[in-house]
């Protein structure tokens, strides 16, 4: 067919106004703040945060009830000794097992929701452009992360001292820590494992925007950590363990030690910074670019 | 067959400036399928334009395009004098609509819905809400979830999201599904009210009757071409002259009578199939009745219109 009009002149997008920076700044706070309402009205942020409030108690009790402790785990051994050994046997288990699954269940979903719900195109035809919605789901998905953890931390802590006491800990080299320098060491730990937790969140972030199905990214990053915590059995690969997400969730144990070290700490920091910003760059670079083109497609 | 109507002025290059939307040369490629092929038609400031074509013949890929949710592989376009893609938030200022069917959050109520969307605008306004859920005839289930509401109550919802930003360009993607005839009739009137106020609107339908009684102007395609575009008028001269069939007390006389008034007639079964303007038909007619043959039926078969759009879109037609 023949060009029925002439092309179009160049018409540059119109020059951005101070309001348009106010809306996009608003944008990213709205969307967190959206994201976070929905987050809040799901079953299954409540049965997380309810599983955070409630597991380590219930953990604790049924400890008590059977008069046997997981000798096989980190301070397991000492978990009647000392309260304060309570949040650092949880942590031991949440680092192996609990957190990429914890973690994915939100983390994986935001994205991908609005392609099972197809309402990306209802979302991006409004006044706020893609980095809006992007960062805002980002930050809501590391704040659930931050809010979990915090969580977990606090009632394994409160848990921990409330039903089993507050004597000093034996540390990992037969040293004994005053009840108030364990409980700094233990809030810390729980700090030291943010980063990876975050780096897990972002994992999901990317596969979510990748598969877009909240099926395969939750999956995938429940599968990705449990691999990672078979190959932590390996011997003979510990250079490489050290650049995988999950490697600053162990680092914690130096803290313990007599002298502390904490060298792995920060390795797993920087491991996790890398991981945090390479995930979701390469997510971002395929959001902003994607075809809404439909569920037919 | 081509049929490039002279529309807005392009057969002398030139170009309306009072055009909403403008495309020329526009390209898009789904992997190894052509979704569109050079498809190049304006829709000028005001008026109530269609998009009409079959099914999976490029129109809801072409509205994608104009709301910003996918790019063009070549060609240029514009609403409102800017390019949607790149940065659709600030290009679509002005603009709203829907493409497929609207899609909303199930898990939460209609008002709730489009409370975020008015936040997303900005605006945030309850009074603008309830006044759009007031316009389409969902006040009264505003509170109840999405997940609850039929097709065509869902489409209601999509037309309210739209009607909040306040558009000067309302782009709708067959508004009509799932709608009751009472429902099309309704939004066919809100439609033209819209119109009335200056705005412009294009909707996309596979029905060219719906076309007839909404828009002014149309843009036919298929297979990802244009195969028409112009006024409604403009198209109707195109069209050959509609079918009827008539029913007589004798067809083949009947038959013999149409022809030596030089109108194309064929006996079908019990019926004698002619094609006439309604002035020639009245003449048969009379005709027939001075000969003594009555007339017992009278039915009209197709539309010009339907006929042409069927011929435009056939898969032989380039």
């Amino acid at each position: 067919m023949t060009s029925l009009v002439d092309p179009p002149g160049p018409v540059p997008p119109p020059r951005p106004t101070a309001a348009d920076s106010r809306l996009r700044s608003v944008g990213v706070r709205y969307v967190l703040v959206w994201e976070l309402e929905k987050l809040l009205a799901q079953w299954r942020t409540r049965t997380a945060a309810l599983l955070c409030l409630l597991g380590p108690a219930a953990f604790v009790i049924a400890v008590k009830l059977t008069g046997t402790v997981p000798a096989d785990t980190l301070f397991g051994r000492w978990i009647n000794d000392s309260g304060i050994a309570t949040p650092l046997v949880v942590l031991g288990f949440a680092a192996a097992w609990g957190f990429p699954a914890l973690i994915a269940v939100v983390a994986g979903d935001l994205f991908s929701a609005e392609d099972h719900y197809d309402t990306w195109k209802t979302i991006l035809t409004r006044s706020q452009g893609r980095w809006s919605f992007f960062a805002g789901k980002v930050v809501a998905a590391f704040s659930y992360v931050i809010a979990i953890v915090v969580l977990l931390a606090a009632s394994s802590i409160a848990a921990g001292l409330l039903l089993l006491g507050n004597r000093p800990l034996i540390g990992l080299s037969g040293n004994v820590i005053p009840i108030g320098s364990a409980i700094g060491r233990a809030a810390l730990s729980w700090l030291s494992v943010l980063p990876s937790c975050l780096a897990f969140a972002a994992i999901a972030v990317l596969l979510s925007v990748l598969s877009r199905s909240s099926l395969t990214a939750i999956g995938s990053t429940v599968a990705l950590g449990l691999t990672l915590q078979f190959a932590g059995l390996v011997d003979g690969i510990n250079p490489v363990i050290r650049l995988l997400p999950g490697s600053g969730l162990l680092a914690w144990h130096g803290l313990f030690a007599q002298p502390a070290f904490t060298e792995p700490l920060w390795t797993g920091v920087a491991v996790a910074a890398a991981w945090v910003f390479g995930c979701l760059g390469l997510a971002w670079h395929s959001f902003s670019r994607r075809d809404i083109a439909g569920s037919s497609r | 067959m081509t049929i490039a109507v002279a529309a807005l002025g392009s057969a002398t290059g030139h170009v309306d400036q009072l055009a909403d939307v403008r495309l020329a040369h526009v390209s898009k490629r789904f992997g190894r399928r052509t979704a569109l092929s050079d498809v190049g038609f304006e829709v000028g400031r005001g008026t109530v334009h269609g998009l009409l074509g079959p099914n999976g013949a490029g129109k809801t890929t072409l509205l994608r395009l104009l709301l910003g949710l996918s790019a063009p592989d070549q060609g240029d376009l514009q609403v409102l004098g800017r390019r949607p893609y790149g940065n659709p938030a600030q290009a679509l200022a002005g603009v709203a609509g829907f493409v497929e069917a609207p899609a909303f959050y199930p898990y939460l109520s209609a008002q709730r819905n489009l409370d975020f969307l008015a936040g997303l605008d900005g605006s945030g306004s309850s009074v603008a809400v309830d006044e759009a859920l007031h316009q389409v005839g969902l006040a009264e289930r505003a509170r109840d979830k999405v997940a609850g509401f039929s097709t065509g109550m869902k489409q209601r919802l999509g037309l309210a999201a739209a009607l909040l930003r306040d558009p000067q360009l309302l782009i709708l993607d067959e508004p009509t599904n799932g709608l009751d005839p009472e429902g099309m009739r309704e939004l066919q009137a809100l439609i033209a009210s819209l119109a009335a106020q200056g705005r412009t609107v294009l909707l996309s339908s596979h029905d060219m009757t719906e076309i007839e009684h909404a828009c002014s102007d149309v843009t036919i395609l298929a297979a990802g071409s244009v195969r028409f575009t112009g006024s409604l008028a403009q198209l109707r001269a195109q069209a050959a002259e509609p079918s009827h069939a008539l029913s007589c007390a004798d067809n083949v006389l009947a038959a013999e009578l149409a022809s030596s008034m030089q109108l194309p007639a064929a006996l079908e079964r019990e019926e004698l199939l002619v094609r006439a303007s309604i002035e020639r038909l009245d003449e048969l007619v009379l005709a027939l009745a001075h000969r003594g043959i009555a007339v017992r039926q009278l039915v009209r078969r197709d539309t010009a219109l339907e006929e042409l759009f069927l011929r435009l879109t056939s898969a032989g037609s380039t």
